[in-house]
């Protein structure tokens, strides 16, 4: 990775008017939500907001039209959900679903579960969660132990997943699973696609430390779930979600979850802030701009069809650094309260909160920097 | 790149290659000051990405010749935002062979009985020096997109050109901290060719534009924008 391949971001058609358009309806639609529920907007959960959004058409926006989709350019999604984040839109419902599980379902899935699940989805009604992480696997996902055993009335589903996110809320769990009995690391895994109101099946909520119920513990107890829930093939696993990971590693949500804080921060300093703050603003503008640029190209690569893993990881590596840092320089610059009632002061108590988790959901910060040492040739 | 620019860069790689023994006369003799003139007037007719293609070649070659003013004397005036532009390209081709002779020493010298770069400390802070790499990469790239679309407007392109000057100055603190601690004492050295990438990437952050100076100049831009603005604006200049 000798110089990071620049992509141009050239979405068909004209993606002005497919911004403006989009910018008008949500000034019709998008709820009054308080401004702290408009930061870091991907874990706001709001199925009204979900389905009025589907059936604009703004969900499932990459999908064969014959399972409810838009059949629009990758990089025409790209720029839908980059305005949706920037607006602070309540995506949190359908944001699992449309991001990986529903362009999982179509790559590996079986036209069945594709007619099954994918209208649903692209409606923003079907839901979707993430079950990779285990007790015993964090970092080290390939030492996943939930077990599916083969019999003759499908698999029989025994384990734990931990750290799901929105499962308490979601229909379906795309699941990393062992199937070959005696497998080891990374291979005998393959991917199940799981109702979560299949019997044996107990969610217990995990509260975070801002207070939140975002993330779950999840039981596989005897679960029988029909051979059909197998997705893609028995044993690659593995592969499907690294896969699926670059799906989740390489979007605009990697430096936009902050985005409330930064315009709050840009209207408290007036049209003349005092030096310091001016600085800070523009340091911070700088990371911004740079930041949406490689993000732009990766989504470039990845619609070429490419594996971006390492852009993606790079994406993820400055974005996080830059969304954990804009809440601490803050604090820094802006005399404030930590109690103080205003917006700014509030957005900035949320997000100095929640930001260590940046660095650890979607892959932890040394994982990623790992990936990034592989795409050097180093590992 | 395209095919005409790859046949830029290789003359231009040829031709800085030799102005390592004769100074800036052999680059002036390529008609490198005609790069960015029009074919109408009998330049090359090239943009600000070839420019850049160009000077990301010269930060690494020819670090210590004027190869900017040379480029930019075919444009007249030449307001300093395009020589901030222009250090941005240096600046970039400079970063990249920091990292480029940073992964090939790891990847010989032994130390414990291994190459370096099979240390996980190491590899992570590598890792750190790529990041910043491909930021001033893209930085240089989106800010030679705007320039040409503009025609090379440096009034219509100072968002990008502060953007890219900034970022590209925060850069070369990480760059060159990191390339010179996995060289240990050998990055230390005359002999060693490191220093003639670090101390220009010294050199030219504090040229045409400190930190602070673009900072709080970008900053003022952004204020007057507002919090929804910036967003507006960021969009639109990009379409
Ligand atoms: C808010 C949030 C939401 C999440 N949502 C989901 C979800 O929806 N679905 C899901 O499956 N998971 C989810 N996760 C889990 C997430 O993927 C894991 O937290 C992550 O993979 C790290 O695993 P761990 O927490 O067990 O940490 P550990 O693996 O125990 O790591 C702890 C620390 O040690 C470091 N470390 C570990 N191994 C090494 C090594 N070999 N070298 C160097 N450093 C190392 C890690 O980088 C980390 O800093 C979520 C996590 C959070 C915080």
């Amino acid at each position: 990775m000798q110089g990071f391949a620049l992509y141009p971001f050239d979405p068909p058609g004209d993606s002005s008017a497919l911004r403006t358009g989009l910018r008008r309806w949500l000034a019709e639609h998008q709820p009054q939500d308080d401004v702290v529920r408009r930061a870091n907007c991907w874990a706001s959960f709001d199925p009204d907001f979900s389905r009025a959004l589907g059936a604009a058409g703004y969900i499932g926006m990459t999908l064969p039209a014959r399972y409810g989709g838009g059949e629009r350019h990758p990089l025409e999604r790209y720029v839908v959900i980059e305005e949706l984040l920037a607006a602070g839109a309540p995506v949190g419902a359908h944001w699992i679903a449309d991001r990986q599980t529903g362009p999982l379902i179509l790559r590996y899935g079986s036209e069945e579960q594709r007619e099954r699940y994918l209208p649903g989805i692209a409606r923003g009604e079907t839901y979707a969660c993430i079950g990779l992480s285990e007790p015993g696997a964090g970092s080290d996902l390939a030492s996943v132990r939930t077990t599916a055993r083969e019999t003759a009335e499908g698999w029989r589903i025994n384990g734990q997943k931990i750290w799901t996110t929105g499962a308490h809320l979601s229909h379906i769990m795309l699941a990393l699973v062992r199937t070959e009995e005696g497998s080891e690391r990374n291979a005998g895994l393959s991917q199940l696609l799981i109702d979560l109101d299949t019997p044996g099946i107990t969610i217990r909520p995990i509260i975070d430390m801002a207070g939140h119920h975002d993330f779950n513990e999840i039981f596989f107890d005897d679960v029988l779930v029909p051979h059909a829930a197998l997705v893609g093939e028995r044993g690659q696993g593995w592969k499907q979600v690294t896969a699926e990971l670059g799906l989740e590693r390489s979007g605009p949500e990697r430096y936009l979850s902050s985005h409330a804080l930064f315009a709050a921060l840009i209207d408290a300093a007036g049209p003349d802030p005092a030096p310091a703050l001016a600085v800070l603003i523009g340091e911070l503008a700088a990371e911004m701009w740079t930041l949406r640029q490689l993000s732009m190209s990766t989504a470039a690569k990845l619609a070429a069809g490419e594996d971006p893993m390492v852009e993606a990881s790079v994406v993820k590596e400055l974005g996080n650094a830059f969304e954990q840092e804009m809440p601490r320089r803050v604090q820094a610059v802006v005399e404030c309260g930590w109690d103080d009632p205003d917006d700014l002061a509030r957005l900035l108590r949320a997000l100095l909160i929640a930001s260590p988790s940046f660095s650890l959901r979607g892959g932890t910060r040394e994982v990623i920097r790992g990936i990034i040492a592989r795409g050097l040739g180093l590992r | 790149m395209s095919a005409a620019r790859e046949m830029l860069c290789d003359t231009a790689r040829a031709v800085f290659a030799d102005a390592q023994e004769g100074g800036i006369a052999p680059i002036e003799t390529a008609g490198f000051g005609l790069l960015l003139v029009s074919e109408a007037d009998g330049g090359f007719g090239g943009d600000w990405g070839d420019a850049n293609a160009v000077l990301r070649i010269a930060g690494v070659a020819v670090p210590d010749l004027p190869v900017t003013d040379l480029i930019l004397s075919g444009l007249a005036p030449v307001p300093d935002a395009l020589r901030a532009a222009a250090t941005v390209g240096l600046m970039a081709g400079a970063a990249g062979q920091a990292l480029g002779l940073s992964i090939e020493h790891v990847n010989t010298r032994q130390q414990f009985g291994r190459p370096l770069g099979k240390f996980q400390a190491v590899q992570q802070s590598l890792a750190v020096l790529a990041c910043e790499v491909a930021a001033l990469d893209a930085a240089a790239a989106a800010m030679a997109a705007r320039l040409d679309a503009t025609g090379l407007d440096a009034e219509a392109a100072d968002f990008e050109i502060a953007a890219a000057k900034l970022r590209a100055n925060r850069a070369v603190g990480v760059v060159t901290a990191i390339a010179h601690q996995v060289h240990g004492a050998i990055g230390f050295t005359r002999e060693y060719d490191l220093h003639r990438v670090t101390i220009p990437l010294m050199r030219w952050r504090s040229m045409h534009g400190s930190d602070a100076y673009w900072a709080e100049r970008l900053g003022r831009q952004v204020a007057g924008l507002g919090g929804r603005g910036l967003w507006e604006a960021l969009t639109a200049r990009a379409e």
